[in-house]
C-alpha cells in the first residue's frame, strides 16, 4: 500500500511539473490550465475545422479536448442525454432566452471572464437570472441570397422590369421582377448564356429545409408586430401575438412558390436541393444566410460560383422596406458548465479564448468556417471575408436597421414550427385558398399562445 | 449431476442476471421514478409527485394529439399483425413445399431484417415519393397515406422475420401425423385446418406477441417515414413520447410519465394475448 502511494504521489508531482513547464513555454500569461474540455459543436457543417482546432491545441498544450457535434436538428436530445453523463460537455450552445431558462442549473456565469470583456456587440450575449448565461460567438444575418451576375445580366436586358440592381428596393418591385424572370426563361436564357428554369428557388418544407420558412420568414411577422408593441423584439417575445402581418407573409410566400418551377403539391417530399438549385445557376433568388457561403463557395459541390456572383438584399415584407436591413442575429453561443469540476471550467475558457485569439483560431473560424465573429479580436487580416456578413454590414452602415431575431422566443420551437410547416403545406398543395390560409394563421397564432401557456405553466 | 447445477446455478446466471440488472431493471426502475419528477437531465430532477400524469391529461391541444396516436397505434398494431402474420404464414407454406430455389427465396425474403429501420425508411421515402410526384402527391398528404406507407414497410420488413418462425414450426409438424392424416383420406383443405393450424398455434402465439409489441413500439420507421406529418395526425405513441420528451420546454417529466402509462398498456395487451392464444394451443 505504501509503496503504490508513493508511486501514486510522484506520479501526481511529475504530472505537475509537465503541465508547469507547459505554460512556462509560454510568453504571454496565457494558461491553458488542468482540466479538460469537451465541447458539444452546434454547427454541423464546421465539424472538421473543429476537430482540427481541438487537435491543434491538444498538441499545443497538451490538453485534452474533446468535440462531438450534434447532427441536424438533433442538438437538444444530443444535449440532454450527454449533460447527463458523467463526462459532460463542458461548453455547449445556450442560444436564447428560453435555452438559459432550461439550462439555468449549468450556465456557469461569465460575467468579467476574458470571453465578455472582448465581446464586440454584447447585445447578442444572453443573460437570464442575473448571469451572464452564455456569449454569442458569431452572428449571422440571413435575407434572400441572389445571382448577382445573372440579374445584372437581365437589368440589362431591354424589356428589363428594372434597370439596375439597386432599384429592386421594396416587396412589389421584387415581386415585378421576379414574376417577369418567371415568365421569360427562355428569352433570358437565350440572351445571357444561363440555364435558368426558375426566379426562386424551389421552397421545400421537408425536415431539412422548412426551417427557413417556419422560422427565418416567420421571423419578419413577429419582428414587426413585437415592434408595434413596444417591446424588445429579440429577447422578450409575447405571451399572445395577434399576427398582424401575415397578411405580408402570405404575399413574400405566394412569391416563393409562384415563381419557382417546383411542383406546389409536393413541397414536402425532401427531393428539392435549393442549394444545388441556386448553386447550379438554375434560380436567381434564394433565401437564406450569410452560413450557406462555405457551402456555395465548396467546389466539391459542383458549383461554378465566386464570392463576386453574390449578393443579399433583405426580405423585403412591404411594411418598412426603405429602412429594412438583412437579418441579424445569433442561436450561436457559447454556455459553460457550471456542474463541471473548476479545473474543467478553467480550460475550457482557456481554449475560448485561444480559439478566438491565436491567429490559427481566428484564421480557422474567420476563413475556414466563414463566420462573422463576435469579438474585438477580428481586426485587420481578420476581419470577416465573408460577403453576405459584408453586406449586411454595409447595410447598416447606409443607416438600415438590422432586422432583430424574434424568433428567438419561439415556444416549443420546434412543436411550434411544424405545426406551421404543416398548415403551410396543406394551404400550397390545395390551390391556395383563403381557406386554407386561415389555417397557417390558426397554427401561427394560436399556435404560438398555446405553446407559450404550455412552455411557461408551472 | 443435479445437485451441482442446483449449488453452482447463482455462479452461471449471474453475469446474464448483472447485464439484466444493469441494462434493463435500473433504467426502468429509474424511469418510473423520474415519471414523478420535473427534470432537465436524468440526474438533475425535483420530486413533483403525480403533477405529471395530471398534467398529461390537462392541456386541450395536447390531449387531442396523444389521444389521436393512442387509436391510430392500436389501429395500426391491427392491420400489421393481421397482414404480418397471414403473409409470413402464407409463405412460409410455400417454400417448405419444396420448390426450387426454396433456400434463395427465404433468404431474399429475410434480408430486409437485417436493415436498420431509420435506413429503410429513408429509402423507402425516397420510393414512394418519387412514384406519388406523379400525382402530385406525397407520403404525408394525408394521415391515411402516411399510415399505409408505414404499413408497407413495416410489413416488408418483418414478414421475412416471422416467416423463418413459421417455417421452423412447419417444419416441426411430426411426420407420422401428416401420413396418418394422408392415409386416413384427409385432403389439402383438411390437413391445413386440422394438423398444420393446429399444431402451428404456440408458434403463431410466439409470432403475434412480436408483432404485437413490434406494432405498438414502433419509432424508428414512424420518425424516418412520417415524421408526424401532416400535424401530427400520423404520431404513433412512441414518437409522441418523443416529442413529448423533447419538443416541449420543460415537458421531460410528463413525456416520462406517458412512457410508464404506455408500457402498462403495452404489458396488460400483451398478457392479454398470450392468454388467449396460449388456451388455443394443443
Amino acid at each position: 500500500m505504501k509503496k503504490f502511494l508513493s508511486i501514486a504521489m510522484s506520479a501526481a508531482m511529475v504530472a505537475s511539473m509537465m503541465t508547469t513547464a507547459a505554460v512556462a513555454d509560454e510568453a504571454d500569461d496565457f494558461d491553458p490550465g488542468t482540466g479538460k474540455v469537451y465541447y458539444l459543436n452546434f454547427k454541423p457543417e464546421v465539424d472538421q475545422q473543429w476537430q482540427d482546432l481541438a487537435a491543434a491545441y491538444t498538441e499545443e498544450y497538451g490538453v485534452e479536448v474533446n468535440v462531438l457535434t450534434a447532427a441536424s436538428g438533433e442538438y437538444e436530445t444530443t444535449l440532454q442525454s450527454e449533460m447527463a453523463k458523467s463526462n459532460a460537455p463542458t461548453i455547449f450552445n445556450c442560444g436564447n432566452t428560453s435555452g438559459a431558462e432550461t439550462w439555468d442549473d449549468y450556465t456557469y456565469d461569465l460575467t468579467g471572464t476574458w470571453l465578455d470583456e472582448h465581446s464586440a456587440n454584447k447585445e447578442f450575449n444572453v443573460s437570464y437570472n442575473g448571469k451572464l448565461s452564455s456569449v454569442a460567438y458569431c452572428y449571422e444575418s440571413f435575407g434572400i441570397i441572389y445571382n448577382k451576375t445573372i440579374l445584372e445580366g437581365y437589368c440589362g436586358m431591354d424589356n428589363a422590369v428594372v434597370s439596375s440592381i439597386d432599384e429592386i428596393n421594396s416587396f412589389d418591385k421584387l415581386l415585378e421582377v421576379a414574376t417577369d424572370i418567371n415568365s421569360r426563361i427562355d428569352e433570358i436564357n437565350d440572351e445571357l448564356g444561363t440555364e435558368l428554369t426558375e426566379a426562386f428557388v424551389g421552397s421545400g418544407l421537408d425536415s431539412g429545409n422548412s426551417w427557413r420558412y417556419s422560422g427565418h420568414l416567420a421571423n419578419m411577422p413577429l419582428y414587426y408586430e413585437f415592434v408595434d408593441d413596444g417591446i424588445d423584439p429579440v429577447t422578450d417575445g409575447e405571451a399572445t401575438i395577434k399576427g398582424t402581418y401575415l397578411d405580408n407573409f402570405r404575399k413574400v410566400w405566394d412569391m416563393y412558390v409562384d415563381t419557382s418551377a417546383a411542383d406546389k403539391a409536393t413541397l414536402d417530399s425532401g427531393t428539392l436541393s435549393a442549394a444545388d438549385e441556386f448553386g447550379l445557376g438554375e434560380a436567381v433568388f434564394y433565401q437564406n444566410g450569410d452560413w450557406e457561403y462555405s457551402t456555395l463557395m465548396n467546389e466539391d459541390n459542383g458549383y461554378d460560383l465566386t464570392a463576386d456572383d453574390l449578393g443579399m438584399m433583405p426580405i423585403y415584407f412591404g411594411v418598412d422596406d426603405e429602412n429594412e436591413g438583412l437579418c441579424s442575429g445569433t442561436e450561436n453561443c457559447w454556455a459553460i458548465n457550471a456542474k463541471a469540476s473548476e479545473e474543467d471550467i478553467q480550460s475550457s475558457l482557456a481554449f475560448l479564448q485561444w480559439v478566438v485569439s491565436s491567429d490559427e483560431g481566428r484564421k480557422v473560424t474567420n476563413e475556414d468556417m466563414g463566420l462573422t465573429m463576435n469579438f474585438d479580436t477580428y481586426t485587420g487580416d481578420f476581419a470577416s471575408v465573408n460577403p453576405f456578413g459584408a453586406a449586411a454590414q454595409e447595410l447598416v452602415a447606409e443607416g438600415k436597421t438590422a432586422v432583430g431575431w424574434a424568433f428567438n422566443a419561439t415556444p416549443n420551437v420546434d412543436t411550434w414550427r411544424q405545426g406551421v410547416v404543416d398548415a403551410l403545406i396543406a394551404y400550397t398543395a390545395n390551390g391556395q385558398t383563403d381557406e386554407d390560409w386561415d389555417g397557417v394563421v390558426s397554427a401561427f397564432v394560436d399556435g404560438w399562445n398555446e405553446q407559450w401557456e404550455l412552455a411557461h405553466a408551472e | 449431476m443435479e445437485k451441482t447445477i442446483k449449488r453452482y446455478f447463482p455462479l452461471f446466471m449471474l453475469p446474464t442476471m448483472l447485464a439484466f440488472v444493469v441494462g434493463f431493471l435500473a433504467p426502468f426502475a429509474y424511469g418510473v421514478f423520474l415519471s414523478f419528477c420535473k427534470f432537465t437531465t436524468v440526474t438533475n430532477w425535483k420530486w413533483v409527485g403525480f403533477s405529471n400524469y395530471l398534467k398529461m391529461f390537462s392541456k386541450g391541444a395536447d390531449v387531442d394529439v396523444f389521444v389521436h396516436a393512442l387509436w391510430y397505434t392500436s389501429l395500426f398494431t391491427v392491420v400489421t399483425v393481421l397482414i404480418i402474420n397471414v403473409a409470413a404464414f402464407a409463405i412460409a407454406m410455400v417454400l417448405t413445399k419444396g420448390i426450387r430455389g426454396t433456400n434463395l427465396f427465404r433468404t431474399a425474403f429475410f434480408l430486409p431484417n437485417l436493415i436498420g429501420g431509420i435506413v429503410l425508411s429513408y429509402v423507402w421515402l425516397m420510393l414512394f415519393n418519387s412514384v406519388l410526384q406523379n400525382y402530385h402527391m406525397t407520403i404525408t398528404s394525408t394521415p391515411w397515406s402516411a399510415f399505409w406507407g408505414m404499413v408497407v414497410v413495416v410489413s416488408w420488413q418483418q414478414i421475412g422475420y416471422m416467416m423463418i418462425i413459421y417455417i421452423a414450426g412447419i417444419q416441426n409438424i411430426p411426420g407420422e401425423m401428416i401420413e396418418a392424416a394422408k392415409i386416413d383420406g384427409a385432403n389439402s383443405h383438411q390437413m391445413l385446418r386440422y394438423i398444420t393450424i393446429p399444431t402451428l398455434a404456440p408458434t403463431s402465439t410466439i409470432c403475434t406477441f412480436l408483432t404485437l409489441t413490434n406494432g405498438f413500439k414502433l419509432f424508428d420507421q414512424n420518425l424516418a417515414l412520417t415524421g408526424g406529418s401532416p400535424n401530427r395526425m400520423s404520431e404513433l405513441l412512441a414518437l409522441n413520447i418523443f416529442q413529448t420528451m423533447y419538443g416541449m420546454q420543460g415537458w421531460q417529466g410528463v413525456g416520462q410519465a406517458k412512457a410508464v402509462l404506455f408500457f402498462l398498456l403495452v404489458a396488460a395487451i400483451a398478457l392479454v394475448q398470450n392468454k388467449i392464444s396460449r388456451s388455443r394451443e394443443v
